[in-house]
C-alpha cells in the first residue's frame, strides 16, 4: 500500500525522455482528460497551459484576452527531460492550501518510465505550529508513515472482526 | 470529492498535533478513560480534555459511559473507523485520477509521435 499522504502511479511511454517531457508540458491540453471530473473550470471550456521554466505556472485559461484563468499552481522544479514538480490546487481547496505533484522521466527499455507522485494533502501551511520546524516533505512523509501504520492496524482489526 | 476533501482536512487537522497523534495511537489498542490518557502523557486533565474535544468534534473519537467499574460518570474514549475509511477511499480516487491521466498522456504521446515519424 502507498503511504497514505502520497499517491504514486507510473507508465512507460514509447518515446525518449526529452520528448516525453515536452509532450507532458507543451501538449498538456491535448492529452489531459476533459470534463468536470478532470478539469478545473466546473464545466467551463478552457485550455491547460504550462508556462515553461521554474516559477512558471500551470493555468487553465478560459479567455486569454481578458486574462480569465484558473491557476492550478506554480512550477517548483523544471528539469527538461528529467523532472517536473508543480503545485496542484483543486477547486475545493481553501485559499493558501496546496498539494504537490512530481513527475520523473527516466530512460527505460522501450522508451521512458514516467512516474508521478501526488503528495501533501496532510502537509499543513508552513506557519502551522504542528510542523515543529520540519520542512514540507519531511513533515508529509512523517505523517504518511504514521497513516500507513494506522491504516494497516485498522484493517487487521476489521478483518479480525469479520 | 469535495466533501471527502473537507472531511480529510478535518481529520488531518485534528492529527496535526503530536499529543493527539499519540492519543490515537493509544486508543488503537483499546478504549481508554480521559484520566488514563492524561497520566500517560503527563499533561494536565484540562489540557487532555482540550485535545479530546478536538478529536471528538472532528469525528476521530467518540466517548461513552463505561470504565472498569461501570461508573456512569466515567467516560471512555474509543476510535471511530469512518475517518480512516474516508481517507482510504479518497486515496483510491486520487490514484485512479492520475492513472487515467497518465494513460491519456501515453496514448497521446505515442499516437502523435508515430504520426510525425511517417
Amino acid at each position: 500500500m502507498n503511504p497514505p499522504d502520497c499517491v504514486r502511479t507510473a507508465t512507460t511511454v514509447a518515446v525518449d525522455p526529452e520528448t516525453a517531457f515536452r509532450v507532458f508540458t507543451e501538449e498538456i491540453d491535448l492529452w489531459w482528460k476533459r470534463g468536470p471530473a478532470h478539469r478545473f473550470g466546473g464545466g467551463r471550456e478552457g485550455h491547460l497551459r504550462f508556462e515553461s521554466g521554474p516559477g512558471g505556472r500551470l493555468l487553465e485559461v478560459y479567455d486569454e484576452a481578458r486574462g480569465d484563468h484558473y491557476e492550478v499552481g506554480k512550477v517548483r522544479v523544471w528539469e527538461r527531460g528529467r523532472r517536473l514538480v508543480f503545485e496542484f490546487r483543486a477547486l475545493a481547496f481553501e485559499p493558501g492550501q496546496t498539494t504537490e505533484v512530481e513527475v520523473r522521466f527516466e530512460p527505460a527499455s522501450g522508451g521512458t518510465r514516467v512516474s508521478l507522485e501526488h503528495r501533501g494533502w496532510g502537509a499543513l501551511r508552513a506557519d502551522h505550529p504542528a510542523r515543529h520546524g520540519l520542512e514540507g516533505e519531511a513533515f508529509a512523509s512523517m505523517i504518511g508513515l504514521w497513516w500507513a501504520d494506522l491504516l494497516l492496524a485498522l484493517g487487521r482489526r476489521a478483518r479480525g472482526r469479520g | 470529492m469535495a466533501s471527502a476533501a473537507r472531511n480529510l482536512d478535518d481529520t488531518l487537522a485534528a492529527l496535526a498535533e503530536p499529543t493527539r497523534r499519540r492519543v490515537v495511537d493509544l486508543l488503537r489498542e483499546r478504549p481508554r478513560r480521559a484520566g488514563e490518557l492524561a497520566d500517560a502523557f503527563r499533561v494536565s486533565a484540562p489540557a487532555m480534555s482540550r485535545h479530546l474535544r478536538v478529536l471528538r468534534t472532528r469525528g476521530l473519537v467518540e466517548e461513552e459511559p463505561g470504565g472498569p467499574d461501570a461508573d456512569a460518570r466515567v467516560r471512555v474514549y474509543r476510535l471511530r473507523a469512518e475517518p480512516f475509511r474516508e481517507l482510504q477511499s479518497w486515496l483510491a480516487q486520487v490514484e485512479s485520477f492520475w492513472s487515467e491521466q497518465l494513460g491519456a498522456f501515453k496514448a497521446h504521446a505515442e499516437r502523435s509521435r508515430k504520426a510525425r515519424r511517417r
